[in-house]
């Protein structure tokens, strides 16, 4: 079955760089493409695409908001954030709407293929300085683990394993996957789904502390 | 005006209690003959006629021993027999007798106060009542017998008695005992009440002036339960000593605090106060030991002269009629010492009225209740002050709060655009250093007319890109953590190093945060300074050492974190001479966020070793060159 890709971005230069990229995959399809925030939320969710590439300085808006949106309408989308620089504070809060990995423009038509690649196989590319955001997101949870609340918490969904925190932990230390994957005994492939898997447990776990904050604050 | 009134009226009514009695049906014996008892030693005693009352220790050679009275029988209490038929009985009031004593009617005895009881006794502190046999014959003559046993100093003797009707005489003894005893341990209860009241202020504040009045409080109130218990259960030394010690503390204590409350600096006085509280033990023991009256009486004498000294100094440098306290003080010290100068006179010199009724302790009274009243005032005026202190205080505080906080917004505001001003200026110059001079030589490149192959630009545009996203990455917030910095620049070289066919080897362990001078976690500005020392190292080994693979390794250690980048390529000495400035950058680089660089020869390759000191203010102590060769690469040796 055909990967259809959907693009959310302003920048026509990068609609036809995707365009160009998408040769070296003719089994891929790029079934449509907004350029506006407006226009996004109006039509991406419609078109039911496997993978969304947003970028999240739109003119009319944020492109977190569109991620939360599209995780709700296409949950088993794979929703790529595409940026210039990679900034790990922003990309967090793409991750916690529920973006499930990131790709660097300027990157060659390979490297995107490979990039997007990586995501539908169930791996995710992860920085050090993410690896480092996360760890301290989820570290104040992780501590409760010992706690009677564990199990609970742990089926929920938003707490980490042991494994996935080694994982993190390395990554954190600049190990690359294939490093990693060594130093543990575990396959790369193990690897990318544990930090994609990590993604997903960051957007729960985000949903959780709103819960919970609005919980203690008498609100729900 | 008022307080002066109600003391007067005090002065009026103990006179009046305190005035002979004169009885309807009595008669007062106020002489009698005294003769030393045949049983008792008594030096050479010629029986006589003596006044009543009648004071061993007035005596020219004072008595001691046993005495008897024999008091003259009433002429006359024949009359009261015939008038009345069947008379309901007589009984006798003595006001002062002892210490021990015994009544003998015709030889009997018919009472008994203490005789034979061993030990200190006293009787002498509280009157007495003696009925008379009620089948008394009235018709003839009687014997009349006191016999007294005395103690030294103890102004034994016997005062005047009354022979009166039974129920006229009792109801003037429980007069004169309930002013006698039960006020006085009423007073002494309401001394002890205003010690402790006084002490626990005195805690509280630490205000000398109720440190004085408490032990003034307690003094008088030792004196005045001493005072009123006849048979004390230890020996009379003990006894004496204390009583006439606890007086002295009381007047002693009661005079400085007095001066507290005036504040007056009257140093002469209190330095003769102080003397005479350090010399009253001495000289009440030896009182003790001499046995002299006199010696007594010349100590009351002294405490006396010095109180109307003192209220007369205290009146003078009050400067009477300013302040209402300190009239109603002197006031109330003038009725004070006139109830005491009346017990010295009466006491000591028999002058008219009740001896044992003192009237200084109702005086006391009244004078210790108006020191509290004044002291309550104080109090009250003190709290009001310090309630109106405090909300002014309270409003200042919010004034200078308030203040603060717009000066601290000024300052946080002031803060920030500094920050951003410097964050700004180090931008720039990093994208003018990496970014514009990348930019600059990519379009001279272009422009310079030769051709350029594609790929060529390709590379150089990415890596304009590359110094723009490391200068971002630079920017987020790390905390010092050396092996995230690490990790980001690693993304970085990787692609050069595998360009070059330099393998990357990782040994990058959790290490602690790096902090700055302040201690701080380093912020992006020293971030930017490790990215750029580790991109000229990584330069180095890429374009001089000829490396085929290099290891970036952290390490914990005693001096600080440790960072190595090690090659195996062919030595330090090839990189000095080609790569000379670029280490001088990278020793500058290190220098200004407090970490020291050190180039090593390890094998045939070179180790460039970063030490980062742990604590603000330390400066990282020199790495161990140990099993490699140490070099100085400020100078170029090839």
């Amino acid at each position: 079955m055909n990967t259809k890709l959907y693009l959310i971005e302003d920048d026509l230069s990068i609609l036809a760089f995707l365009k160009q990229a998408l040769e070296l995959r003719t089994d891929w399809e790029l079934i449509g493409h907004s350029s506006t925030c407006e226009d996004a939320q109006n039509y991406a969710a419609l078109h039911q695409a496997d993978v969304y590439l947003i970028d999240l300085g739109l003119p009319d808006g944020r492109g977190e908001d569109l991620i939360r949106l599209l995780r709700r309408t296409n949950p088993h989308a794979e929703l790529l954030v595409f940026t210039v620089f990679g900034e790990e504070s922003r990309l967090m809060e793409a991750l916690e709407s529920g973006a499930t990995g990131y790709v660097l423009k300027g990157c060659t038509g390979q490297e995107l293929v490979s990039a997007i690649e990586q995501i539908l196989s169930g791996g995710a590319p992860i920085s050090a300085l993410l690896a480092r955001m996360m760890l301290k997101k989820f570290q104040p949870m992780t501590k409760q683990v010992q706690t009677v609340h564990a199990q609970a918490e742990t089926d929920r969904g938003d707490v980490l394993s042991d494994r996935e925190m080694d994982v993190l932990k390395l990554v954190a230390q600049g190990y690359l996957n294939k490093e990693i994957a060594g130093k543990l005994g575990i396959s790369l492939h193990t690897v990318g789904s544990h930090v994609k898997n990590l993604y997903l447990k960051l957007s729960v776990h985000t949903k959780v502390q709103v819960v919970r904050a609005a919980q203690e604050r008498g609100l729900v | 005006m008022g307080v002066g009134l109600l003391l007067g009226v005090l002065l009026v009514l103990l006179a009046l209690v305190s005035r002979p009695s004169h009885f309807q049906n009595g008669w007062v014996l106020d002489h009698a003959e005294i003769q030393a008892l045949e049983s008792q030693t008594q030096t050479r005693l010629t029986p006589k006629v003596v006044a009543l009352p009648h004071v061993w220790d007035a005596e020219a050679q004072p008595l001691h021993g046993s005495l008897r009275y024999r008091l003259p029988w009433p002429a006359d209490t024949r009359s009261l027999n015939a008038a009345n038929g069947v008379h309901e009985g007589l009984a006798l009031l003595i006001t002062r007798v002892g210490a021990r004593f015994q009544v003998r009617l015709d030889g009997h005895i018919i009472h008994s106060a203490y005789w034979d009881t061993p030990g200190y006794v006293d009787t002498g502190v509280v009157p007495h009542w003696i009925p008379l046999p009620s089948d008394l014959d009235l018709s003839v003559p009687h014997v009349l017998d006191v016999e007294v046993q005395g103690v030294p100093l103890r102004k034994s003797g016997l005062g005047v008695v009354t022979v009166a009707q039974a129920s006229e005489v009792l109801e003037r003894y429980e007069r004169i005992y309930w002013w006698q005893v039960y006020l006085t341990w009423m007073v002494a209860a309401c001394s002890g009440m205003l010690g402790l009241l006084s002490g626990l202020i005195w805690w509280v504040g630490r205000e000398r002036l109720f440190a004085c009045m408490s032990v003034a409080s307690f003094a008088w109130m030792v004196r005045l339960a001493l005072t009123s218990v006849v048979h004390p259960q230890f020996p009379f030394e003990v006894w004496f000593f204390f009583h006439k010690l606890s007086f002295t503390v009381y007047c002693g204590f009661l005079y400085l605090f007095l001066w507290e409350l005036f504040r007056l600096q009257q140093h002469k006085a209190r330095a003769l106060v102080w003397w005479l509280l350090w010399i009253s033990p001495l000289w009440i023991a030896l009182i003790l030991w001499t046995g002299n009256y006199d010696a007594y009486r010349i100590w009351t004498g002294l405490f006396a002269v010095i109180s109307v000294g003192s209220l007369g100094l205290m009146m003078h440098r009050a400067q009477w009629g300013l302040d209402p306290n300190q009239r109603l003080m002197v006031v109330v010290s003038l009725v004070t010492l006139i109830t005491g100068v009346r017990d010295f006179l009466v006491v000591q010199f028999g002058v008219l009225g009740d001896a044992d009724l003192r009237w200084m302790t109702p005086g006391s009274l009244v004078f210790m209740l108006t020191l509290s009243l004044v002291l309550v005032q104080r109090m009250s005026r003190y709290v009001a002050q310090i309630r109106k202190l405090n909300s002014d205080l309270t409003i200042k505080v919010q004034d200078r709060e308030r203040e603060l906080l717009v000066a601290f917004e000024q300052i946080k505001e002031a803060e920030k655009q500094k920050t951003l001003i410097g964050e700004r200026a180090r931008l720039t110059r990093d994208m003018h250093d990496g970014l514009g001079s990348q930019l600059v030589q990519t379009l001279n490149a272009v422009r310079s007319g030769v051709q350029v192959p594609m790929p060529h630009i390709e590379q150089m545009l990415g890596h304009a890109l590359e110094e723009l996203r490391m200068t971002l990455d630079s920017m987020e917030l790390m905390e010092g953590d050396l092996p995230t910095i690490l990790g980001t620049l690693r993304r970085r070289i990787s692609p050069a190093l595998d360009a070059a066919g330099v393998e990357l080897l990782w040994a990058v362990d959790d290490v602690p945060p790096l902090l700055d001078a302040q201690g701080k976690p380093l912020e992006a500005k020293a971030v930017m300074q490790i990215f750029r020392c580790l991109q000229e190292v990584f330069a180095n080994v890429i374009k001089h050492a000829h490396a085929s693979s290099v290891q970036v390794e952290t390490r914990h250690r005693a001096e600080g974190v440790v960072l190595s980048i090690t090659d195996n390529g062919q030595g330090m000495r090839r990189v000095q001479r080609e790569g000379g400035r670029g280490l001088d950058n990278i020793r500058l680089r290190a220098q200004s966020i407090a970490a020291r660089v050190e180039w090593l020869s390890v094998g045939s390759g070179t180790q460039v070793k970063f030490v980062f000191a742990q604590h603000a203010g330390h400066a990282a102590q020199p790495v161990s060159a140990s099993g490699s060769e140490q070099i100085d690469s400020g100078k170029d040796t090839t």
